[in-house]
């Protein structure tokens, strides 16, 4: 038991950076901005609905369908990153399984392009 | 040769029955009709020169098809020909083929059936199908082959019976058949497992071979150890008690009269009824290891054949009267086979066969005649209406009768050589005991009630409805041509094979194919000085069991005795037919008051003899009405209440309360699904956890 | 070994190529007016990669470290998938031609599905198992609310998103507390550990979780509620599919997961796959009587399905596998033929489902009548069609393995099954005319495919053409 926690051991002091770190800029925000509220400014944000409002309303499903394009690009890219940074080390299976991965998505995107999906109009 | 005799029948009924359409009525029933002739020619061909020293063991197979192949079971489809098949091919191939031939006369018009009805292709179907079943079941080779034959004229008979299906009184004769056939095929079908299971074949081959050990295995059935050869040999006589409506089992062969005649003639006279019979014969290397069994058979023959007689005293029903005539010649049947004669069972089979026939074909004309009236009380004075079918009728009757030349033996009718036969066999196998007394008796009866018959039939006034007498008329030629055949066997068919059933051993033997040999000396002198008339003991029956036709065992010495029985017994049964041809001529000739009076005054015995002894009564008492009540409350309470009703609950409550249950909980609401999704994973984790999965 | 790796999994390969370039000649070729053609080219193509499977050389290859099986388990599972897949697909043409509602991507999307399938099957890792069941479901998703003008077809693809995502969070969270408790996700691995003795807690809700997820994509009771619904709100011939290839593929997929990973604990889920097979059965039998709608119905029968394959899943053995297997292919066959019976009712153009419309068909189109008799005897389990081979197969499997009270039980709940089936056929042959008569599609594919699956069912008594051989070597591979 005591064994496995102390694995856990570093995760726990990046909880605390991150927690203390994240204090600090909040406490810094109240110290040292400078305060000009409106209303826009202080509501909640949410992409481009109003935040307190009936459930069961018309939206445009164009936020989702771009949403969902957004999501399979960012993650794309949080595939590529850790590619990316250690390309130097890969072997030939690895690179051609990225250019595979990439190929996929080039089609995929070639058929939204194709459908009109990232037209707004 | 065989095949052709076999198949020719079922291929007549075939294209009678399914191509009459095609081919047209009368061309259907030629077809079957001389179908049929042509197996009689070539049976009679088979038996003439059927010789049984040419082959090994007096018998040889033809074999057809592989049948049953099932773990040990093997049978196949085979014909064996030994001299008991011949004989009996004979029998059922001649007769049946002058039965066809009879009924395109008798059969012409019938009031049971509409006009434009067609129903006379199928008669002649059923009756070729009839044939072919009876061939089936006596060119057996092995036990299963004769029981499908067994079950399959059974069938035909139930089918024939009820054949004017309109008639209520058809309908529950062909029931009643069938369901008293089924208690003596039960017995049959038992007698077939016990040799299966004790000799691992049903192959009459391997059952014989098998018969000297059978006699000493202890065979436990119904808790008792019983001897495997007697209990076998009894179950299987059960069978053929019900088959030839012997005592208990007999009950259904008068009401089987209400076929048409030509049915009762070939199946209720002349063949199916015969089966029994033929069965103790075929079955003979078992029967004599089983003394115990054959002394039932004996005694439960000659009591049938007293029995039968005495009801036939007092019928009025011309058929019926007949019909008791042939349950009392079957009893004398299993005398003979009783005590060991099955060559003098087999003779009075094939003598019986003919003047029987005759007689039923003789009534046949006369109710034809008489437009289907059947009861002798309204006949009278036909001689001279219908001359020949008189004189038919007349030999048949001194044929049944035995009337011949005493102590020749074999110059008479038919009847008078097999009969007497019977009956000298029957005081040598009983020392003049039981048997031998009601089979006198019996014999005086016959005489009694034949005659009787005859003369209210044909002589005196015309009694009954005057316009039926003005309009009898003789038969057509295709009923009488049959009755000229079956007149020559009545008469002749007893002298001219005296001697192969019933004359010395060594003829007997040689006739039925099984070897014969001069016994030790020992045997000889003991048994001249026991009778000193006869010279000496030549010979004696030597064959192994399953040789030739029949199997006489090497003590069995009974046939040799039958010939030196005192001549008292010799002359008994002639005397008997004089007395009761004495009785009829006073009764129906001379004093026709006097049977009416003699049953008012013996009224009880009268009703007694009149009502069958009231075997329908009594079964009706103690079977009938009990199955009948328990089938109402298996059926009232059990099938309707219990099970219907608890199929009814189940599947008009319970289960359309479970269906609107699952409609109700299928709400179309997402989360009502997700509910019950994590309920059914909560359900599983708790139970898996409490549980333990493995523990 | 990269290339060993990529020629054991060349069939799936060659058919993603397939679905990617159908993709990109659709969109940029002839869009819609090509969909026909696409149709009969996934179709075909299928096909081949079916034959491919079957021909190729001798199973039992591995790859990518032992994450894709190639085994006669697997191919037994996907040529009866493809098969399957391209035979509804052909079927489809035609109606949803006809009802405008025929997307080129339709055929690409039932590709993809089948790409999907034959990963689930070829599994050999909790991770590629994931991914094939997303990749089929994902596909599935979309094909539901194909009719996008339609608030039931709609209703029908978002209730089957929603539930199946949460099936997938509950098969994930499983997997989770399985790599947990052994610390794999190789199959291979998973069994070392959890066929030592008794398996541990964590270990047993990890395995119900994944046996509940799973569940799910075969529709066991309770985690059938999805079925009725779907079945009903996507069109016919999507209804079709769903009743047929991707049952096989998650019933193989059940028993590769049960019998690859958890073989050492049969025991511990033998009594899950019991009870939910019991349910099923009775569930799918009973509330099936309450159903007028034939697609509804039919997904009751599905339901009920399942619980007899189930049976063969619970017994634990080989030969339980072998009657699975059996199973899944007598009924995807049967299956196949009733829906191109479904798919051919119709009035004025319009698709029927109501069964009061089937009132003395037999008298209009007794050909088409006495087939429909013959699959819903079989579909009964009446004996002298396949379907009773099908059910007597699990039922000795399950006597077998000693499951008397399972067996006695889908005996009956059979029987009270058997009645929605025989009220059809009681419709069709008995029923009154009361004016609204379905009529009759007269598409010749269909009419094949109707015929053909009703002579199968009388034709294949004599062996089953071969398949209880192919299924008898599927099964030893899995289970020894």
């Amino acid at each position: 038991m005591e064994e496995m926690l102390r694995e856990y051991l570093p995760i726990l002091v990046f909880l605390a950076v991150a927690i203390g770190l994240g204090l600090v800029l909040i406490l810094a925000a109240v110290v040292l901005a400078v305060r000009n509220p409106d209303p826009e400014k202080v509501s909640a944000y949410e992409c481009g609905f109003n935040a307190f409002d009936d459930a069961r309303m018309k939206f445009d499903v164009r936020f989702y369908l771009v949403s969902i394009l957004f999501i399979i690009f960012d993650l794309e890219i949080a595939f590529l990153f850790p590619w990316a940074v250690s390309f130097r080390d890969l072997s030939d299976a690895a690179f051609w399984s990225m250019m595979v991965f990439l190929g996929v998505l080039t089609v995929g995107f070639a058929y939204e392009w194709k459908k009109g999906a990232l037209e707004w109009e | 040769m065989e095949s052709i005799i076999l198949f020719a029948p079922l291929v007549g009924a075939l294209l009678c029955g399914f191509g009459w359409k095609i081919m047209g009525e009368t061309a259907a029933m030629w077809v079957a009709t001389g179908l049929l002739f042509l197996s009689a020619i070539l049976s009679w061909v088979v038996f003439l020169t059927f010789d049984p020293t040419a082959h090994a063991g007096g018998h040889y197979t033809v074999s057809i098809l592989r049948w049953i192949e099932s773990g040990t079971l093997s049978t196949d489809w085979a014909i064996r020909m030994d001299r008991l098949t011949a004989i009996m091919l004979i029998v059922i191939t001649t007769v049946s083929a002058l039965v066809h031939l009879y009924s395109f006369g008798y059969m012409a018009h019938d009031d049971n059936w509409r006009e434009g009805e067609v129903y006379r292709p199928r008669f002649f179907a059923y009756l070729s199908f009839f044939t072919f079943a009876m061939l089936m079941l006596v060119t057996a080779d092995n036990l299963v082959q004769m029981f499908f034959g067994w079950e399959g004229v059974g069938v035909a008979s139930y089918l024939l019976i009820g054949f004017y299906y309109r008639k209520p009184s058809a309908n529950a004769a062909a029931i009643k058949a069938f369901v008293v056939n089924r208690v003596g095929d039960f017995g049959f079908a038992l007698g077939i497992f016990a040799l299966f299971f004790l000799v691992d074949s049903v192959n009459f081959a391997d059952v014989f071979a098998a018969a000297s050990t059978l006699a000493e295995t202890q065979l436990t059935f119904l808790w008792t150890s019983w001897n495997a050869a007697e209990l076998i040999a009894f179950l299987l006589f059960i069978g053929a008690m019900g088959k030839s409506a012997q005592l208990i089992l007999h009950t259904w062969l008068p009401d089987a009269m209400e076929g048409p005649t030509p049915v009762s003639a070939l199946i209720h006279a002349a063949t199916m009824v015969t089966a029994g019979v033929f069965l103790v014969c075929r079955m003979s290397p078992i029967m004599e290891f089983a003394p115990h069994a054959t002394a039932f058979i004996t005694v439960l023959g000659a009591t049938t054949a007293f029995f039968a007689a005495t009801v036939g005293l007092v019928q009025t029903d011309i058929k019926r009267v007949i019909a008791y005539s042939t349950c009392s010649q079957l009893g004398y049947m299993f005398v003979a086979a009783g005590v060991g004669l099955y060559s003098v069972a087999m003779f009075h089979l094939f003598t019986h066969a003919f003047f029987k026939a005759m007689l039923f074909l003789g009534a046949g004309s006369v109710i034809h005649a008489m437009h289907h009236e059947q009861d002798m009380t309204n006949y009278g004075g036909l001689r001279k209406k219908i001359p020949y079918t008189f004189w038919a009728m007349m030999i048949g009757t001194l044929a049944i009768t035995g009337v011949g030349i005493p102590l020749t033996g074999w110059i008479g009718f038919a009847g008078f050589a097999s009969k007497d036969a019977v009956i000298e066999g029957a005081y040598a196998g009983t020392q003049g005991g039981y048997a031998f007394w009601l089979l006198v008796i019996a014999a005086l009866f016959t005489s009694f009630y034949s005659w009787r018959l005859m003369f209210l039939t044909f002589f005196g006034e015309a009694r009954g409805d005057r316009h039926t007498h003005e309009h009898a008329h003789e038969s057509p030629m295709t009923m009488l041509i049959p009755l000229g055949v079956l007149a020559l066997g009545a008469t002749f068919a007893g002298a001219i094979w005296y001697s192969s059933f019933f004359g010395k051993t060594n003829e007997v033997a040689k006739f039925f194919g099984t070897h014969y040999a001069t016994p030790g000396t020992e045997e000889a002198a003991a048994f001249a000085a026991a009778n000193p008339k006869a010279s000496e003991l030549k010979y004696a029956f030597d064959g192994a069991p399953g040789e030739g036709g029949i199997y006489v065992a090497p003590d069995n010495h009974i046939l040799h005795e039958a010939h030196y029985v005192p001549t008292w017994v010799k002359l008994s049964p002639f005397v008997a037919m004089l007395l009761g041809l004495g009785i009829a001529i006073w009764f129906y000739l001379i004093n026709p008051s006097l049977p009416g009076r003699l049953a008012e005054n013996q009224r009880p015995l009268y009703l007694f003899l009149k009502n069958k002894w009231y075997f329908d009564e009594l079964y009706d008492a103690i079977f009938v009405k009990p199955a009948i009540g328990i089938g109402r409350v298996f059926w009232r309470k059990g099938d309707g209440n219990v099970i219907d009703g608890a199929i009814n609950g189940v599947a008009m409550g319970i289960v359309p309360f479970f269906t609107r249950l699952a409609g109700r909980a299928q709400s179309g609401y997402i989360f009502t699904y997700a509910f019950w999704m994590v309920v059914g994973i909560a359900v599983l984790i708790t139970w898996m956890s409490i549980g333990g999965g493995a523990e | 070994m990269v290339a060993a790796d990529l020629s054991v999994i060349l069939p799936e390969i060659l058919l993603s190529v397939f679905a990617m370039a159908a993709l990109l000649a659709g969109v940029y070729g002839g869009k819609d007016r090509w969909a026909p053609m696409l149709v009969w080219a996934a179709s075909a193509a299928m096909l081949l990669i079916a034959a491919f499977i079957g021909l190729r050389g001798a199973p039992g290859a591995v790859a990518f470290g032992g994450m894709f099986v190639d085994d006669a388990f697997s191919r037994f599972a996907k040529i009866v998938v493809l098969v399957s897949a391209a035979a509804v697909l052909a079927m489809s043409q035609d109606y949803m031609q006809r009802r405008g509602i025929l997307r080129f991507e339709y055929p690409i999307l039932i590709v993809l599905a089948a790409v999907g399938m034959m990963m689930m099957v070829s599994a050999g890792d909790l991770m590629a198992l994931y991914m094939g069941l997303e990749l089929q479901s994902l596909a599935l998703y979309v094909v539901a609310s194909l009719r996008r003008d339609s608030a039931k077809s709609t209703e029908a693809g978002l209730k089957y998103f929603v539930l199946g995502a949460l099936s997938s969070g509950l098969l994930l969270y499983g997997a989770s507390l399985v790599y947990g408790y052994t610390g794999t996700t190789l199959f291979s691995g998973i069994v070392q550990v959890a066929g030592q003795g008794d398996i541990s807690l964590g270990l047993l809700f990890g395995l119900v979780f994944v046996i509940a997820g799973l569940a799910f994509k075969v529709s066991a009771v309770p985690f059938h509620m999805w079925t009725p619904d779907v079945y009903e709100g996507a069109p016919t011939p999507v209804t079709a599919f769903f009743a047929t290839a991707p049952k096989v593929a998650a019933m193989a997929l059940f028993a590769r997961v049960l019998h690859d990973a958890f073989g050492g604990a049969v025991r511990d889920w033998s009594q899950v796959i019991a009870l939910l097979s019991v349910l099923s059965m009775f569930l799918g039998a009973i509330a099936a009587i309450g159903q007028t709608n034939i697609k509804r119905l039919m997904a009751y029968s599905s339901i009920a399905h399942m619980g007899y394959a189930l049976i063969g899943l619970a017994a634990g053995t080989a030969l339980g596998v072998q009657a699975l297997l059996v199973y899944m292919a007598i009924y995807v066959t049967m299956n196949v033929g009733t829906f191109a019976f479904i798919l051919m009712m119709e009035r004025d153009g319009q698709p029927v489902t109501d069964i009061n419309a089937l009132r003395m068909y037999s008298r209009r189109e007794p050909a088409r009548a006495l087939a429909m008799l013959i699959l819903l005897f079989s579909l009964a389990g009446v004996p002298p069609m396949l379907g009773f081979f099908a059910k007597l197969a699990v039922w000795q499997a399950g006597l077998d393995a000693g499951l008397v009270w399972l067996v006695v039980a889908s005996a009956v709940a059979s029987a009270i099954g058997a009645f929605y089936y025989l009220r059809i056929v009681f419709y069709m042959y008995f029923g009154e005319e009361d004016g609204d008569e379905v009529e009759t599609n007269t598409s010749p594919v269909l009419y094949a495919f109707l015929m053909g699956s009703a002579a199968i069912m009388v034709l294949g008594i004599a062996n089953m053409f071969g398949v209880d051989q192919a299924a008898a070597a599927a099964a030893a591979v899995l289970v020894n």
